[in-house]
């Protein structure tokens, strides 16, 4: 156990002062962030100059109203107008053709973010266009769309003798505020928050273990690609080396997951949203740290008869590939969350961890699926390390072609 | 001090290692020799504990090996690595520590060694600045920083220049005579001729020779004689033991036939003649090496 120690302490200290892991210290939390929540940022910021939009409007009166209720409705930061109508005014009724050529130039020189076409059969068929060069602003093309509707299904109800007060009253915007239910009585949710939960415990899962995981095979292969293997053999056992390896490179996954942490409640704490709560993390951390340690052992496995990086990364990269399943399944779990299927894989010890994740924060399940699941993982993580271990002990002796299936079988079967 | 009973390694196809025995004695330099895939390193390997026989047992001052023997074995391995982007104080003070010493003594130690092998100068460097050979050294000093009582060197000498494979042989040799045994292996037959006390050559996994050097040759026969002498020679001719005689004036030399007849042949010889210069000629480690494992006269080898 000395020995141990002393490797763990080799493989951290040494490790932790490298450039690399200084690098993706400050890069994970940068790119995390970003992924995460620049999207989301950059779709629900606000614009800061008006956007000009052009109308052709061959109702003659459709223009007008929309320029005020737009006005009314949006305004930008600073007070001025979100969005301010331009009419293109047509020569004769007819000639739309050589409206839209006016209107496209007016595009292509920037005048104008885009145009409407309100035509005269738009109280039939509520049917309206609107032209631009960047079409995926939804933002704009929906609140557009909104007034556009509101305008025509206001002056409809006028038109069947509808009181002007009442209509505003009935056609008053209708919001879906989401309440979750559970034990603790209710509480406020959102999709969001769910999601956004369950990402960051899966970030989390995901960061420690390819930041170990990967490390460790890098590792298990520089030490045998340069006989280092062989010195350190006749020094520990291979239990110790595993151990110690193991401990060593765990430590400094934590401390990268430290940091993000420390990140994180920095931000929730300026931000004041806090969407982890504490009990949801205390039930995740069983399977956060049996995961880890089931991920830990696979890799060694996979890694130990590798003799070169390229092995190395391809299988690193498949194993990254399963623990991102289950957030590719994350909507339709939400969905689902009561589904059989969901159920079932959750008993599989390769997505246990980062199924409940998702789980957890959305429908906590019930009592018997825990323990259950968690039996399920904590033998497997047995069964993982030991074989892990044996593999370990011959494997990582050998050079040469990778072994196959069978050739491993037989390894792990020797004694 | 080591002992090595009737090892045996099988892998899935070969026979790695097959009934091979040996002892080394404290203060003696023990050369493994035999040709690439031999089966010297995985016998290296049992040794060291790395991979454990399938028969057989290795025995140190008659205890099986364990965790404590251990720390008392050093181990140069024949393909040199080390790691790469840390400095060399730190490798090797993570190796000392693993052989059991404290960080203190391990440094302490290390500085030693480093300044005896001309290494202090790139104590706080990245072991990757360093040359080759240099890096050689250090792996040596790794070997032996925990003043093992036996030390076991895989090809110790390539890829050192003439300077230093005599720093190393120096080194040896101190080593020898404060008792400890260093059990060599080397495809260079004139370095085992010119270091071994004993050797144990192994070819196909099994043991051809095994004794001491003068043991081996005298075994291996083929002992020529040269003589200068006074007197008439011309009785040699005709006595009994002795085989491919070339005599001139007052020089012979011929073979005897069997070692064992030399203390019978030799009084003959001096009642004759006097003896001016006696000189036995052995064949070299080389031609019995060759002989041996290229196949030839395998019938006069000895397999115990």
């Amino acid at each position: 156990m000395k020995k141990a120690l002393a490797i763990a302490r080799w493989e951290f200290v040494e490790k932790v002062k490298t450039k690399a892991f200084i690098i993706s210290l400050i890069l994970t939390p940068i790119f995390m962030v970003g992924a995460g929540i620049l999207p989301t940022l950059l779709v629900t910021k606000a614009d800061t100059e008006p956007r000009i939009i052009g109308v052709i409007d061959q109702t003659n009166e459709l223009a007008d109203i929309l320029a005020q209720k737009l006005d009314e409705k949006y305004r930008l930061p600073d007070g001025a107008p979100n969005y301010i109508i331009r009419k293109i005014f047509l020569e004769s009724k007819e000639d739309l053709s050589t409206a839209k050529k006016v209107a496209d130039q007016l595009i292509t020189d920037g005048n104008i973010e885009g145009y409407l076409i309100l035509p005269a059969s738009v109280y039939e068929d509520s049917v309206f266009e609107y032209r631009s060069k960047n079409v995926g602003n939804i933002k704009l093309t929906e609140r557009i769309n909104r007034t556009v509707r509101d305008i025509i299904v206001e002056k409809k109800l006028k038109s069947q003798g509808f009181d002007p007060r009442l209509i505003k009253k009935l056609i008053s915007e209708i919001e879906i505020k989401l309440v979750k239910v559970s034990e603790k009585g209710e509480e406020e949710s959102d999709f969001k928050s769910v999601f956004f939960s369950a990402y960051i415990f899966i970030m989390a899962i995901f960061i420690l273990i390819v930041t170990t995981g990967q490390l460790l095979v890098r590792s298990m292969v520089e030490e045998k690609s340069n006989r280092i293997i062989e010195v350190l053999m006749s020094s520990s056992s291979a239990n110790d080396l595993l151990v110690g390896k193991i401990l060593g490179l765990s430590a400094l996954g934590f401390v990268q997951i430290g940091t993000l942490a420390i990140i994180g409640l920095a931000l929730a704490l300026k931000f004041g949203t806090i969407i982890i709560s504490l009990s949801n993390a205390l039930i995740l951390l069983p399977y956060f740290v049996l995961g880890y340690l089931f991920y830990a052992a696979i890799f060694v496995g996979m890694g130990a008869p590798l003799t070169t990086e390229q092995e190395a990364q391809q299988v690193t990269g498949y194993l990254v590939m399963i623990l991102f399943i289950p957030l590719l399944l994350a909507m339709w779990i939400m969905q689902n969350p009561g589904s059989p299927i969901v159920s079932v894989l959750s008993y599989i010890p390769f997505l246990t961890p980062t199924m409940m994740a998702v789980r957890i924060p959305i429908q906590i399940p019930s009592l018997i699926e825990i323990i259950s699941t968690l039996i399920v993982l904590i033998l497997s993580t047995i069964a993982a390390m030991w074989t892990a271990a044996k593999i370990f002990r011959t494997a990582i002796l050998s050079y040469g072609k990778r072994p196959n299936m069978k050739e491993l079988w037989i390894l792990i079967k020797s004694k | 001090m080591l002992s090595v009973q009737n090892i045996r390694k099988e892998y899935s196809t070969v026979v790695a290692v097959d009934d091979v025995s040996f002892e080394v004695k404290p203060g003696e330099i023990f050369g493994l020799l035999g040709p690439n895939g031999a089966g010297k390193t995985t016998t290296i390997r049992m040794i060291l504990d790395i991979i454990k026989p399938d028969r057989g047992k290795i025995l140190f001052n008659g205890k099986v090996i364990d965790e404590e023997i251990r720390n008392k074995i050093g181990y140069l391995p024949e393909e040199r690595g080390l790691y790469r982007k840390n400095k060399l104080i730190n490798t090797i003070i993570y190796f000392a520590t693993l052989k059991g010493l404290s960080q203190s003594e391990a440094r302490k130690r290390a500085y030693n060694l480093l300044k005896r092998l001309d290494l202090l100068s790139y104590a706080e460097r990245k072991v990757e600045e360093l040359s080759k050979g240099n890096q050689q050294k250090v792996q040596f000093i790794i070997s032996i920083i925990h003043d093992p009582q036996i030390v076991i060197l895989d090809e110790p000498f390539s890829g050192l220049d003439p300077v230093n494979q005599i720093v190393l042989k120096d080194l040896f040799m101190e080593m020898k005579d404060n008792g400890k045994a260093i059990i060599f292996s080397t495809h260079m037959m004139e370095q085992a001729e010119k270091l071994s006390d004993k050797i144990c050559l192994i070819n196909q996994g099994k043991v051809v020779l095994n004794g001491t050097l003068s043991e081996v040759k005298s075994k291996f026969g083929q002992n020529h004689i040269h003589l200068e002498f006074d007197g008439d020679a011309s009785f040699l001719k005709t006595l009994e033991g002795i085989d491919k005689l070339l005599l001139y004036e007052n020089y012979a030399e011929f073979e005897v036939k069997d070692h064992q007849d030399i203390d019978k042949i030799f009084p003959v010889i001096l009642q004759g003649l006097r003896i001016k210069k006696y000189e036995v000629v052995e064949p070299s480690l080389h031609s019995i090496f060759l002989q041996l494992v290229g196949g030839e006269k395998l019938t006069r080898t000895e397999s115990r």
